[in-house]
């Protein structure tokens, strides 16, 4: 066999891989797509069918009507999700330029203890929150699960906003103070402009890693109507027995657009700053 | 001489004041998390010594101390050697198969066929779905009655096994958890590994081909070094997120069946907040940080020898 038949066939065999190792990651969310669609009992057939015999929107129409604690759930995980991204790309922007400009003695001790804050395990930060936020009034409101959520977020987004800064030059911030702008001023108008995609990055970042948070809301909301989404759907619709599965796979697919219309609009962005933050930083 | 003098020159005012200001710009980040992370952390390990139930916390008692009854009641019962080793076995398991997997997907991606900006985009879809989801999607795809998996097993076996039920035996449980999480992280691993790729060196690679190194040499010569800094981050990144990892066995079996699933994140959350003991949680947290140290230490030992070399 000739060299380019050699090369034929890996080619060939490349597109195989492919296309199995594709099927595997998006086979399922076809699956759970289609059983949305049928009825329970379609749904309950065996062997399965492919595609929708009657293809409906009853668990849709359901979910939608009847059901209001999902809506309840939802709405909670839009706010504590959104104020979590807004809090923790401020802090982040205002750390990020600190640990990235100025290098201050213990910079080092900072970043140590940032980097190692990422892999405690959240269960023992519960075990402790969970008594320390009830001291201080903070267990079972949005403002706690809030600022526990932060606190997860903040060290790789610091990491990854320091890397953004660290590829912005010097000279434009000190002709800046040279002209007589503060300090301030110098990094909200000159500076930030710079780096705004890697704002929307970690925002997005910080946004995505919130609304797939379950541990932090379980452990410290115990009331209904605060819970978030994953924790909500976990506790109400995971019953020991009989599962709805039109419903479940309904709620899988309204909880997953949010997130997969954001990330496919923003995908640019996120892909270069989790590049760059994982690589560089 | 000169220079050394330099260095110790006063701080001039500008100076002092970059500290003040890079102070407080960091404080509000270094408050909250000492205050979220750190703190709770050293004190579950302090909790870990200490007789302390959720009734401590209702009767605002402070625990006591109770000579590592804690650490000796989980090390006799033999629970908590049973959920490092489900643990280690899990995140081995994970980490190889998701490495592999995901070189061979960024290999293939990074080579000259079609489609492979399109590829690269939609084959992210799986990371973005929330951990419970994807614990739901897995958990129908594997269900007992009429899961797919149950059918596609009944077709390649030939009709031999009919009642395939991945969850539901201590043999296949951790196995069919594996899956979901593979199925999760691989896109992540992909698109670290592929970025690195685009940055070997097509001149390097030409002048091994010129000089008659072959596929698989180029490879390991060539592309593995070259991109050994963003193996090395994506590798510790998968190690720390599957030893967390906690959602998906809490939702697919919750540490079942006969706990052939239960991880240290699954015994430590069931004693604390299922049995009620803080203490006792807090002790299988401990030893799982360490553990974490441990594993991290060696991991970056093991490459700094493979980098000198």
């Amino acid at each position: 066999m000739g060299a380019r038949g050699k090369k034929k066939i890996w080619t060939m065999a490349e597109y195989l891989i492919l296309a199995v190792i594709l099927l595997f990651l998006l086979f399922p969310l076809y699956w759970v797509l289609m059983t949305s669609f049928k009825t329970n009992m379609e749904a309950y057939r065996f062997p399965p069918t492919m595609v929708p015999e009657a293809p409906n929107v009853n668990s849709y129409i359901s979910l939608f009507t009847e059901d209001n604690f999902f809506f309840i759930y939802y709405k909670n995980n839009f706010i504590v999700s959104g104020i979590t991204a807004a809090v923790t790309l401020v802090l982040a922007v205002m750390s990020g330029y600190a640990l990235s400009r100025f290098k201050i003695r213990w910079n080092r001790w900072i970043v140590a203890a940032f980097l190692s804050a990422q892999m405690f395990p959240i269960v023992s930060r519960m075990i402790s929150l969970y008594d320390l936020l009830g001291k201080i009034h903070l267990i079972n409101t949005r403002a706690g699960l809030i600022l526990a959520l932060t606190a997860a977020m903040l060290p790789f987004a610091i990491t990854l906003m320091a890397s953004f800064f660290d590829g912005i030059p010097r000279e434009l911030e000190e002709a800046a103070i040279v002209d007589g702008a503060g300090r301030i001023q110098t990094l909200f108008q000159i500076v930030m402009p710079l780096v705004k995609s890697g704002m929307v990055a970690v925002g997005i970042y910080a946004f995505l890693m919130t609304w797939d948070d379950y541990l932090h809301a379980v452990t410290l909301i115990q009331n209904d109507s605060l819970r978030t989404l994953s924790a909500g759907v976990a506790l109400r619709y995971l019953g020991e027995l009989s599962y709805d599965w039109s419903k479940v796979n309904t709620i899988s697919v309204v909880g997953i657009l949010p997130i997969m219309f954001l990330f496919f609009f923003f995908q640019k962005y996120m892909v270069k700053g989790l590049v760059a933050g994982a690589v560089k930083g | 001489m000169g220079k050394h003098a330099q260095v110790r020159v006063p701080m001039t005012a500008r100076e002092r004041n970059d500290r003040i200001f890079a102070g407080a710009l960091l404080l509000p980040s270094v408050l909250i998390t000492v205050i979220f992370i750190l703190v709770p952390v050293a004190d579950s390990v302090i909790k870990s010594f200490l007789d302390f139930k959720v009734k401590n916390i209702i009767s605002g008692t402070p625990g006591s101390w109770n000579h590592f009854g804690n650490y000796i009641k989980l090390f006799s019962s033999g629970r908590l050697g049973m959920a490092v080793a489900h643990t280690l076995v899990f995140v081995a398991a994970v980490v190889i198969a998701q490495f592999i997997l995901g070189m061979i997907l960024a290999l293939i991606l990074n080579s000259d066929i079609r489609f492979t900006r399109f590829v690269r985009s939609i084959m992210m879809a799986p990371w973005v779905v929330p951990t419970i989801i994807s614990g739901l999607i897995w958990m129908w795809m594997y269900q007992p009655q009429y899961g797919l998996l149950k059918y596609l097993v009944g077709i390649f076996s030939g009709g031999k096994m009919t009642d395939f039920a991945i969850l539901n035996d201590p043999n296949t449980a951790l196995l069919g958890i594996t899956i979901a999480a593979l199925w999760k992280q691989i896109p992540l691993t992909t698109l670290l590994l592929v970025s690195g790729l685009t940055n070997v060196s097509a001149d390097l690679l030409e002048a091994a081909t010129i000089d008659g190194a072959n596929g698989v040499k180029r490879f390991v010569y060539i592309t593995i070094p070259s991109i050994m800094s963003v193996i090395k981050i994506t590798v510790s990144m998968a190690i720390i997120e599957n030893f967390k990892q906690f959602p998906l066995f809490w939702t697919m079996t919750g540490g079942g069946p006969d706990n052939a699933t239960t991880t240290l994140a699954i015994l430590s959350y069931r004693e604390a907040f299922v049995s009620n003991n803080l203490g006792s949680g807090a002790a299988v947290t401990t030893v799982w940080m360490l553990l974490m140290i441990v594993v991290v230490f060696v991991y970056n030992r093991v490459f700094k020898d493979v980098e000198m070399n």
